[in-house]
């Protein structure tokens, strides 16, 4: 019994060992790898395959786009791919061909092996297609638990080292690539680095010298909450975002003439300020206009939009231009806050993401019902009456209303009238003009004798007609009359004259009550020339209490206040439903082309759009909480990769305009998901909490120094094995050489500034614009504040990489160019802050006191005795050369001031001191340009001489 | 046997591959803190085409000079843009069937379904305001408005059928400047920056001279680089104030001081990257090196006082001046020193009868004057030194003009003036590897419509980059998820000018 059970139990054992046997035989024999669609098998299509086979081409009728064209038969009556076939499936044939004539892809090499294998295996699991990363709704993501100990670093105490959730997703992965975190940074150099990346420009000194008397980990969070206190937090926020909103202080195209939409920028500085929520911050940017009852600053803020070009060339098309502004709208948006580009859908389908193209046309339904129209006025405009005559008349005209009719919901009506005067009719809508022309295709023209038609008109009881005109006579009429030349007279408008045609006024007519849908001719007579020149008109209703002998007084404040000079910035707004406009699909992108109707609506591959109750069809306000909701797979990632990009110099994913599927793959893609959930659902949008988040991480406060393991390992610091170090903004180029030698204006918001520039940099034509240098402290306003004009932006900003604002850009690609070092060493502002330094660093009446001044000054750390040497070396040969040149002196100290001149003006300046400099009174902290040099000036030529090398310093333009 | 020879063509790609440009690059591009240096610069750098492209490029090192696709026929262009578009029909464009149509009524079927800028209602024809004959062997139409010009008939080549999609100044100057009529692409300038880079490293490798007083009613952006990194973009050199921006140093401090001033600078970054090992800290310090030897070498390129009187008669130079004929000077100076795109922009040909200046009697006249002698002398002096061969001069405006006269809001206007037309225009093309004394092209009989060899501005871009040796198919650049051309979806080299 025993040695048969034995034996059994033998025979069971080495049946057991056989099965196993055989198990791995096949395991290893047959087993394959599960195959990834998105890491593995879609690099491969876009790569070698799609240019051909997707979107705009189909070779063969074969497309690798979607799932079901790419199983779908092709031109040969087969489908090419035979899911779970590989080796019958003609797609495998065609890439391994030994025939490079039939070998696919064609006139290139052969895919590799590996790449083959990877294809074939797909195919034979099942050619199953994956949903890209960056479509798939964000989840919560559970935090690494790095590994106590660090393999070979039995030093480093990963306790120690990591602070917040972001260290615990960067450290995983470094030891993943078995690579050790740096220390922390010195905390001077942290301090800077902290408060260049939260508001722009060094630390206060008072915020510094706190932090630096015990510079631990409270001291660091409280430099932190204080930095995100300042008000000059939104101005540094803001340039980054004015990129995005291609804001500008021009209009762009040829004229290029002036804008006024400051007042949105200001939006933006204020929105930053007050940590706006990113969702809040969006909605009332898109749709501000579409909130129920819309306050001024909800306004303003859809100004986002109004950003666009506007094209006052003469004999430009209205309509093509607002189109372009459309389209920019529909590019601008999904650029912002969906890091995608759909510009391409345009004219085809995505050739590599799953947009269609009927999808873009309804994106664009979106943005296509707005009031605005390409004209010089550019209307819609806000308009603030900042005067007290004009606040009376409203008053007075609200007073009127609540008077004759009890109702408050009418005064809001009229107020809302007043603040926009909309919706106005444009010249352009006529269609047919006889004896007259769009005067330079922008104003209605007629003479006596011709008329003018406004076609299917729907009229609805309005009883009055606003309107601005010029006119050189007087004695002119134009009779309006219904659906032809002798129809119903329902108005004859007496033209007043004001001498000229250009001079426009406002004038308030009557108009015969007419409900319907009309053809509108406006008949002209008068003496010869053109009767009247009209910039726009507006269908409107009488104010109430026309029987009241009061009337006509109240009555004309509205043309009064339509003419009133207003500060005005440009908003969006809608057409009323009955004036919609019809949305088509451009046939190739040709705006002339036009399709299929079609309605507004988002993607359908992403989350549903839901339409707000009581509304029919969709409109901006809820394409604004469409991008803002959680399901969005976009937004919230796509942001928070633009504030790490800000901090980190690269965003976890590099390509931060991108993220559809040919953008790169994230260096982090947890960290991404976790961040993107957490602005979401912990911080609520807050884009201070998120921001404070990524500086308290140990990850941020990393030393930037490298090492040559790192050097050769991660070149790029995608790894995050060490803190960011790279080259300042064009912005904070400035900001920071104003503020450290103590010159930067402190004033907020406002008109644009024009510091000094040279003469004849603008020669834009057709312009009276002028660049008249800023006087007092505007001259030395953050660059924010700076006069943005598209066809020629301020040079030393081009130079450091801001671009033109004529469209959005997502990111700025950081160059180091010979001509960004002219800049910071001759440009008569930087040669200004040198000599407003060299004044302050002259305090100290040691020479090498001064020169460590004024080191410590720009970089708020002692100067090593190498770089004072060189330093020292500097004033030497620098003092030596102004104690022989008296000349220079005067030349050097009076450069900034005598650069201001136009060239041709400009006189020799040796005709003695005229700038004066007293050393003595010359606040510290405070600096103001010296008028007058009144003691040792060779000193302060030399110092400035060593100042602007200090300002010229790699480290000084570098955030370490 | 086709099959065989295939496979035999194959290997012998796979062994030259191993010697190929690209090849080289990817052994080259290892030492990241060597090539920052700024006497490395020029000694491995490439990337033209390559369709790998990174998306953050190494752009301390981005202008270094490139291979070609193929051997070129032009090292460098110069392209002389006539801002505002002359009137083709004044020119070159001759129609003898145009002046007997004067003053007529213009039929109607050449006004259906068409939009003009400005031309309302029904326009009367316009024959030439012009004297024609045709000069050299090549029996080429030039206008008694080009007298010096006519000298060059047998050097040039006529496109006479250009056409374009826009017919305002600022949409068609980008067109024809970055190959779509909205902002945001990189002008032709910055493509061949981008890939053939300089060959001068003490200047820039794109120039731009203005002269007529204004910029392009594009503004910069037809010498931007759009999404292209900003190294790329045109630098503008100017005839009054420093040449290019910043250039000079301030008053009171000399060039041996600003030496001093920028050892200083120099030895703190070598100091600072001795600690912290960071190779851009290279590059900056290379940039400060390029940055003082252009500041000799821009305005030395720049200053054309010692010029012999010869060459100042030859052009109508004077020194100082803002002038078309300086830029052209200018414009040889800085092609014997290498630079790769030389571009000029002559503002003022927009002659539409609405004012004297804006007429073709009178300010177009003044226009050709001011262009004809030194376009001439350009061509001729390029040639006398040997540089013609190697050297692609383009002029053209961005339109055409109407062979009917401009009645603005339907008006019959005070002075001779044609409106913008984008259906037929006239450029030529000399030197570079273009055939000399050759016609290409035909308009109708009243040159309103292109009607044989039609050439639009995707073409000419091809042709350009084919005559830099470049395939305008594979000069690519990865933005946005996409690979960009300057030629977008379009273009077809024209193999007719070719020499």
């Amino acid at each position: 019994m025993i040695s048969n059970s034995y034996k059994l139990a033998r025979i069971i054992g080495l049946v057991s060992l056989f099965v196993c046997l055989i198990f791995f035989v096949w395991f290893f024999v047959f087993y394959e790898a599960p195959v990834d669609y998105n890491t593995e098998v879609k690099p491969i299509l876009n790569k070698k395959c799609i240019t051909c086979h997707g979107g705009v081409k189909k070779s063969a009728e074969f497309s690798l786009l979607f799932q079901n064209e790419a199983l779908a038969p092709t031109k040969s009556g087969h489908p090419a791919i035979i899911p779970g076939d590989a080796r019958h499936s003609e797609f495998i044939k065609r890439i391994t061909h030994l025939d490079p004539e039939e070998r696919m892809p064609p006139e290139s090499p052969p895919l590799s092996a590996e790449e083959i294998d990877v294809l074939t295996r797909w195919i034979d699991q099942g050619a199953n297609w994956g949903e890209h990363w960056a479509y798939k709704t964000i989840t919560e993501v559970p935090v690494p638990q790095p590994a106590s100990f660090f393999a070979g670093f039995s030093k480093f105490d990963v306790g120690n080292w990591v602070r917040n959730d972001i260290d615990r997703f960067v450290l995983s992965k470094l030891q993943e690539e078995k690579l050790q975190p740096s220390k922390q940074a010195n905390p001077a150099v942290l301090a800077r680095r902290v408060s260049l990346d939260l508001i722009g420009l060094p630390p206060p000194k008072h915020l510094y010298n706190v932090y630096m008397q015990n510079p631990n980990d409270e001291a660091y969070e409280l430099l932190v909450d204080s930095l995100l206190a300042q008000p000059i937090f939104g101005e540094r926020w803001a340039s980054m975002w004015l990129d995005l909103a291609r804001y500008a202080d021009s209009k762009g195209y040829e004229k290029d003439s002036e804008r006024t939409i400051w007042k949105y920028r200001d939006w933006v500085i204020k929105a930053f300020n007050e940590d706006k929520p990113f969702d809040q911050f969006t909605i009332e940017q898109l749709a501000g206009d579409l909130l129920p009852n819309p306050t001024d600053d909800q306004l303003l803020a859809t100004g986002f939009h109004r950003n666009t070009m506007n094209n006052d060339e003469g004999g430009t098309d209205d309509e093509e231009f607002r189109v372009a502004a459309v389209l920019d709208r529909v590019n601008t948006t999904m650029d912002t806050w969906m890091g995608t580009t759909f510009a391409c859908v345009q004219c085809h389908s995505h050739p590599y993401d799953p947009f269609k193209q009927e999808e873009y046309y309804q994106f664009y339904a979106f943005f296509n019902n707005s009031q605005d129209e390409d004209v010089p006025g550019e209307y819609p405009n806000i308009r603030f009456y900042e005067k007290a005559e004009d606040q009376a008349k409203i008053d007075s005209l609200k007073n009127w209303v609540l008077a004759h009719t009890q109702s408050e919901e009418k005064v809001k009506e009229l107020d809302y009238f007043l603040k926009t005067i909309e919706p106005k009719v444009q010249p352009h809508a006529f269609d047919t003009i006889v004896k007259g022309a769009l005067i330079d295709n922008k104003y209605l023209g007629v003479e006596a004798g011709g008329f003018a038609r406004l076609s299917s008109f729907h009229l609805q009881n309005y009883n009055k007609l606003l309107l601005r005109y010029g006119a050189q006579n007087a004695g002119g009429t134009v009779e309006i009359h219904l659906d032809n030349l002798d129809g119903e007279l329902i108005t004859t408008i007496p033209v007043k004259s004001n001498g000229t045609l250009w001079g426009f006024k406002a004038d308030l007519v009557d108009l015969k009550a007419i409900e319907g849908v009309h053809d509108l001719y406006f008949v002209f007579d008068g003496k010869p020339g053109y009767v009247w020149s009209m910039e726009w008109m507006l269908f409107m209703k009488s104010l109430p209490g026309e029987e009241d002998t009061e009337f006509t007084k109240h009555e004309k404040l509205i043309t009064e206040l339509t003419d009133a000079e207003v500060k005005r910035s440009p908003i969006m707004l809608d057409h009323p439903s009955d004036f919609k406009r019809k949305t088509h699909v451009f046939e190739r992108g040709n705006w002339t082309a036009h399709g299929e109707e079609v309605k507004a609506g988002t993607p359908d591959f992403l989350h549903p759009l839901a339409i707000r109750n009581g509304q029919s069809e969709a409109d901006r306000l809820d394409l604004a909480n469409w991008i803002m909701s959680p399901e969005n797979p976009l937004t919230a990632r796509v942001m928070v990769n633009r504030f790490w990009e800000q901090l980190f110099g690269k965003g976890i994913l590099e390509t931060t305009e991108d993220f559809g599927t040919q953008g790169e793959k994230p260096s982090h893609p947890e960290l991404l998901e976790w961040l993107a959930w957490n602005f979401m659902h912990d911080y609520k949008w807050s884009m201070k909490m998120l921001l404070k988040e990524m500086v308290l991480s140990s990850t941020y406060r990393q030393d930037s120094k490298v090492n040559n393991e790192l050097l050769a390992k991660d070149p790029a610091n995608r790894l995050l094995a060490r803190g960011p170090r790279f080259r300042l903004s064009g912005e904070q180029v400035r900001d920071q050489a104003l503020a450290v030698s103590g010159l930067l204006s402190d004033k907020m918001y406002g008109k644009g500034v024009m510091p000094p520039q040279p003469e004849g940099v603008w020669q834009v034509i057709y312009s009276g614009l002028k660049w008249k240098t800023s006087e007092g402290e505007d001259r030395y306003r953050r660059a924010v504040y700076t006069f943005w004009r598209r066809t020629s932006p301020y040079p030393s900003m081009i130079s450091f990489d801001a671009p033109s604002r004529e469209f959005c850009v997502p990111r700025r690609i950081r160059t180091n160019t010979p001509l960004q070092s002219l800049v910071t060493l001759n440009d008569p502002v930087y040669i200004e802050t040198a000599i407003a330094l060299a004044q302050k660093m002259l305090k100290d009446s040691d020479i090498n006191a001064a020169i460590e001044k004024g080191y410590q000054e720009a970089m708020l750390k002692e100067i090593s005795t190498e770089k004072k040497v060189a330093l020292q070396d500097l004033w030497q040969e620098a003092y030596a050369f102004y104690q022989e040149n008296d000349s220079a002196v005067v030349n050097l100290l009076n450069f900034p001031k005598a650069y201001d001149e136009p060239v041709n003006e400009k006189q020799p300046s040796n005709k003695g001191m005229e700038g004066k400099v007293n050393l003595e009174t010359a606040d510290i902290e405070k600096s103001e340009l010296p008028d007058k040099c009144e003691g040792d000036c060779e000193k302060l030529a030399a110092m400035t001489v060593v100042a602007n090398a200090i300002l010229n310093m790699d480290e000084f333009l570098t955030k370490e | 046997m086709k099959n065989i020879d295939n496979i035999l063509k194959e290997l012998q790609y796979k062994s030259l591959e191993q010697t190929t440009r690209r090849h080289f690059l990817r052994n080259c591009t290892t030492g990241l803190g060597s090539i920052a240096l700024g006497s490395m610069l020029g000694s491995c750098m490439g990337g033209s085409g390559d369709k790998v492209q990174s998306t953050s490029p190494q752009v301390g090192n981005a202008l270094a000079s490139k291979a070609s696709h193929f051997v070129p026929k032009a090292k460098r262009v110069i392209y002389l843009h006539m801002a505002g578009s002359p009137s083709q029909l004044e020119l070159f464009d001759y129609k003898p069937e145009l002046a007997k149509l004067h003053g007529l009524e213009c039929p109607p079927a050449l006004l259906e379904g068409k939009k003009f800028a400005f031309i309302r209602g029904v326009p009367k024809m316009l024959g030439p305001i012009a004297d024609f004959k045709q000069h050299g062997d090549s029996g080429a139409w030039i206008s008694n408005r080009l007298p010096h010009f006519t000298q060059k008939a047998d050097k040039v080549s006529f496109l006479k059928a250009m056409h374009t999609d826009e017919f305002n100044h600022a949409p068609a100057q980008l067109l024809m400047h970055t190959g779509t009529p909205r902002l945001g692409r990189p002008s032709i300038g910055s493509w061949v920056s981008y890939g053939l880079g300089t060959e001068n490293e003490n200047l820039p490798g794109f120039i731009v001279l203005c002269s007529g007083g204004n910029t392009p009613s594009a503004g910069k952006s037809v010498w931007g680089s759009g999404f292209l990194p900003t190294v790329y973009q045109g630098v503008q050199c100017r005839s009054k104030g420093d040449p290019v921006l910043y250039t000079g140093n301030p008053d009171g401090m000399n060039r041996d001081l600003r030496k001093k001033s920028i050892d200083a600078i120099n030895r703190i970054n070598q100091e600072n990257y001795n600690e912290v090992n960071d190779p851009e800290i290279l590059s900056r310090i290379s940039q400060y090196e390029m940055a003082f030897k252009m500041q000799m070498s821009v305005p030395e390129a720049m200053d054309i006082s010692k010029e012999p009187e010869y060459i100042h008669e030859m052009y109508g130079t004077e020194p100082g001046k803002a002038s078309f004929a300086n830029n052209c000077l200018l414009a040889r100076r800085l092609a014997e020193k290498n630079v790769r795109f030389i571009q000029l922009y002559h503002w003022g040909w927009d002659s539409h009868g609405s004012g004297k200046d804006g007429s073709l009697e009178h300010g177009f006249v003044d226009r050709c004057n001011e262009v004809d002698k030194p376009m001439t002398a350009l061509l001729t002096d390029l040639e006398q030194r040997g540089m013609l061969d190697e050297t692609l001069v383009v002029w053209g405006g961005e339109f055409g003009r109407t062979p009917m006269q401009e009645n603005r809001e339907g008006k019959q206007m005070a002075f001779y003036g044609r409106d913008h037309h984008t259906e037929a225009f006239t450029i030529w093309m000399a030197g570079g590897g273009v055939k000399e004394g050759f016609t290409f092209g035909e308009t109708d009989e009243i040159g309103y419509y292109g009607v044989k060899d039609r050439v639009h501005i995707h073409d000419l871009h091809a042709t350009m980059l084919h005559l830099l040796g470049m395939d305008h198919e594979s000069l690519t650049y990865h933005f946005q998820g996409r690979d960009f051309r300057l030629t977008d979806v379009a273009g077809n080299v024209v193999k007719d000018i070719l020499a």
